[in-house]
């Protein structure tokens, strides 16, 4: 089914970007610095707001002539292109990105044609609804399991294997007991925040990566 | 595709040697035209990749040059920026991405790599230390007649010997060496499990493009190299890493883990790597060593794991599944075509037996070195994704057991079945096995390109 992959939605959208010779920097130009700052780890838009597995965002200038036999051709104008892996409900996700990450979506969409702004919800859902083309097929790492269930069960499995580690070889009961323990405590743990489990690294624009 | 022009090849590209002594000399370019002149004196003893139909030689000679080296011999700008990046930049400015920090890292290495004057490798090995000793002599007169180059430094490699004969064991007490690729048309006795896996399980030579620079590799693409495609044709690119090993700590880890595993200790062993201590295939053999699939030929790297996804025989982070998972990935292997690298090396430092006190600090480990036509594609994918990462092989962020480099981090896991003999177990707590302390980057090139270097022949145009 297309968007859909399990339980995960696969977003794709295309913003076209204000074309204004008049406007220097440019535009697009505006948006690439911009992303080249946006935070990676716990304080990213994407963390903040609830719901994204993975997310990416690209300007696309035009499309590359790769010489013949292709065809040349030529984009209409330069987009921006926002790709997310989320959770659910496309309405509930858009909702929930605009009132915890409204800030940044201005900073970067208000560079785009006919951008409403995140404070006027219903206005905003639609504009992004708009600008959405059909994700056809996308590859999804975790497909049925929420963001919160990932970070949980990931955690889980961390806990576990070091739980192993230090536990090989005791007695049963005592290992029983151990474990009751073990799993008392690690309910208890709260879930890791999104983006706390990698290590930070800055964004790279133009990065090359085989 | 018809036979290789093998004496164009420099012959350490073709095959392992098999000499037991060698001696790795590290040389510093002052004048280009003396530069020149010492390359152009050399080059009648560079060894090819001609056959030895009179046996082997006494002694052998191949050259090397970091992308310093090959502007300190004044290469046309042109061809000296058409180079990849990643051998443009050394292997020093690569150590984030190649996973050398924090002890690994740059500033623990051995001083010669400290200034980034190593111009030009050259890898003499000899049958004896006496017929060594005769060949380095030859060149450090070259040297001193030319004065085409400084002797920086010289790093001293030999086979760990038994009752005075050479083996293939490393400091671990490993059997080491088998199963290096084989390539279209490199003539070399070849044998199953050495090439790519092909759909009905029978294993087929990989492309020549994947080790040599001027052919097409497994996507039917020649390979990035400099121009002129004379200069780059029949050349490689070559790693050279010196790596201590520190066998106190390995002993010592070995025993405490193995008190608490009921496989035994050298089972335990065993599935760190793979291969038991002796080189059976922990795969084929899961229960002891069996010299007779070790001396095999057409079994001791004839393997795969298709049947073994649990990892129950051989452990899914082991070192040989890691660096050559063959199918372990599925899609009938085909994954791991374009990784594939040629190893070459040789211990350094005085062997210890194992039960006599070994101690970390002593000078001792391995010289890697490997040849492959992209390094970024190859070298370092192996070395950043298997060996420092474990993504692929479904074990998260564990790196390689014996190789990675854990700071006192991490974990091994040893997967097992219901049977008192073949429990799983966690090693957790990972030290360092083995620490760098130094390499780089450099570039092989073939007998008709070390003659345009020589002349002052290189053009761009």
């Amino acid at each position: 089914m297309p968007n859909q992959n399990g339980t995960v939605y696969g977003l794709t959208i295309l913003s076209p970007i204000i074309n204004d010779e008049k406007a220097s920097p440019s535009h697009d130009l505006q948006i690439r610095n911009y992303l080249a700052t946006l935070p990676t780890g716990e304080e990213s838009p994407f963390a903040l707001a609830p719901g994204t597995h993975l997310a990416r965002l690209v300007v696309m200038d035009d499309v590359i002539f790769v010489g013949a036999p292709a065809i040349e051709e030529h984009l209409q104008s330069k987009y921006l292109i926002f790709e997310s892996n989320c959770d659910g409900d496309l309405d509930t996700y858009l909702t929930g990105l605009a009132a915890a990450a409204g800030q940044h979506l201005d900073a970067v969409w208000s560079h785009c044609v006919g951008y409403p702004g995140a404070a006027n919800r219903p206005a905003f859902v639609a504009y992004m609804k708009a600008c959405q083309i059909e994700t056809t097929f996308f590859f999804a790492a975790v497909n049925n399991k929420s963001v919160p269930e990932t970070l949980r069960a990931l955690q889980t499995q961390r806990a576990v294997a070091d739980f192993i580690a230090r536990h090989q070889r005791i007695e049963p009961a005592q290992l029983q007991a151990k474990f009751a323990e073990f799993v008392t405590r690690l309910e208890s743990e709260p879930p890791p925040k999104p983006g706390s489990a990698g290590s930070p690294r800055a964004i790279k624009t133009g990065g090359r990566n085989e | 595709m018809s036979r290789l022009n093998e004496t164009d090849i420099q012959g350490f590209v073709l095959r392992g040697y098999n000499l037991p002594f060698a001696r790795y000399v590290f040389l510093h370019f002052e004048d280009a035209a003396r530069a020149r002149a010492l390359i152009g004196r050399l080059l009648p003893v560079i060894t090819t990749g001609q056959h030895w139909d009179a046996g082997k030689p006494q002694s052998t000679v191949n050259i090397a040059f970091t992308h310093r080296g090959l502007a300190a011999l004044n290469l046309p700008q042109a061809t000296l920026l058409s180079f990849p990046v990643e051998f443009l930049q050394g292997m020093k400015s690569r150590a984030a991405i190649l996973g050398d920090t924090g002890i690994n890292a740059p500033e623990h290495w051995d001083k010669l790599w400290h200034e980034d004057s190593v111009h030009a490798w050259l890898g003499i090995n000899g049958q004896s230390p006496a017929a060594l000793d005769a060949r380095c002599s030859e060149i450090q007169a070259m040297l001193e007649q030319t004065r085409g180059a400084i002797q920086l430094a010289s790093q001293d490699a030999a086979a760990i010997m038994d009752d005075g004969k050479p083996t293939t064991r490393e400091h671990f007490g490993y059997t080491d060496g088998f199963g290096n690729p084989d390539y279209l048309g490199v003539e070399r006795s070849t044998q199953p499990g050495q090439g790519k896996l092909m759909p009905d399980g029978t294993w087929a030579p990989l492309a020549t493009g994947e080790l040599l620079l001027g052919y097409a590799d497994e996507a039917g693409e020649l390979p990035v190299a400099p121009v002129p495609h004379i200069l780059a044709s029949n050349g490689t690119f070559m790693v050279y890493r010196k790596m201590h090993q520190n066998v106190a700590t390995f002993r010592v880890y070995l025993d405490e883990h193995a008190a608490q595993y009921g496989g035994g200790k050298e089972k335990l062993a065993a599935k760190f790597i793979g291969r038991w201590r002796d080189g059976t295939p922990i795969e084929l053999s899961p229960d002891k060593p069996d010299q007779s699939i070790v001396k095999d030929s057409n079994r001791n790297t004839n393997f795969s794991y298709g049947a073994d996804l649990e990892g129950t025989r051989c452990p899914i982070g082991a070192h040989v599944r890691r660096v050559h998972p063959r199918d372990a990935f599925g899609f009938n292997g085909r994954l791991i075509d374009r990784r594939r690298i040629t190893r070459r090396g040789l211990p350094y430092g005085p062997p210890v037996p194992e039960g006599q006190p070994a101690s970390d600090s002593d000078e001792r480990g391995i010289v890697f070195m490997a040849l492959n036509a992209s390094l970024s594609r190859q070298f370092e994918f192996v070395q950043q994704q298997w060996i420092e990462y474990g993504n692929d092989a479904h074990q998260g962020n564990d790196k390689d057991m014996l190789m990675g480099n854990h700071g006192g981090k991490g974990k091994f896991v040893v997967q097992g079945d219901a049977g008192a003999a073949n429990p799983p177990i966690i090693c957790a707590n990972l030290p360092n096995f083995v620490e760098l302390r130094g390499g780089d980057y450099f570039f092989l090139p073939s007998i008709t390109a070390l003659g345009m270097i020589a002349m002052g022949l290189v053009d761009p145009r």
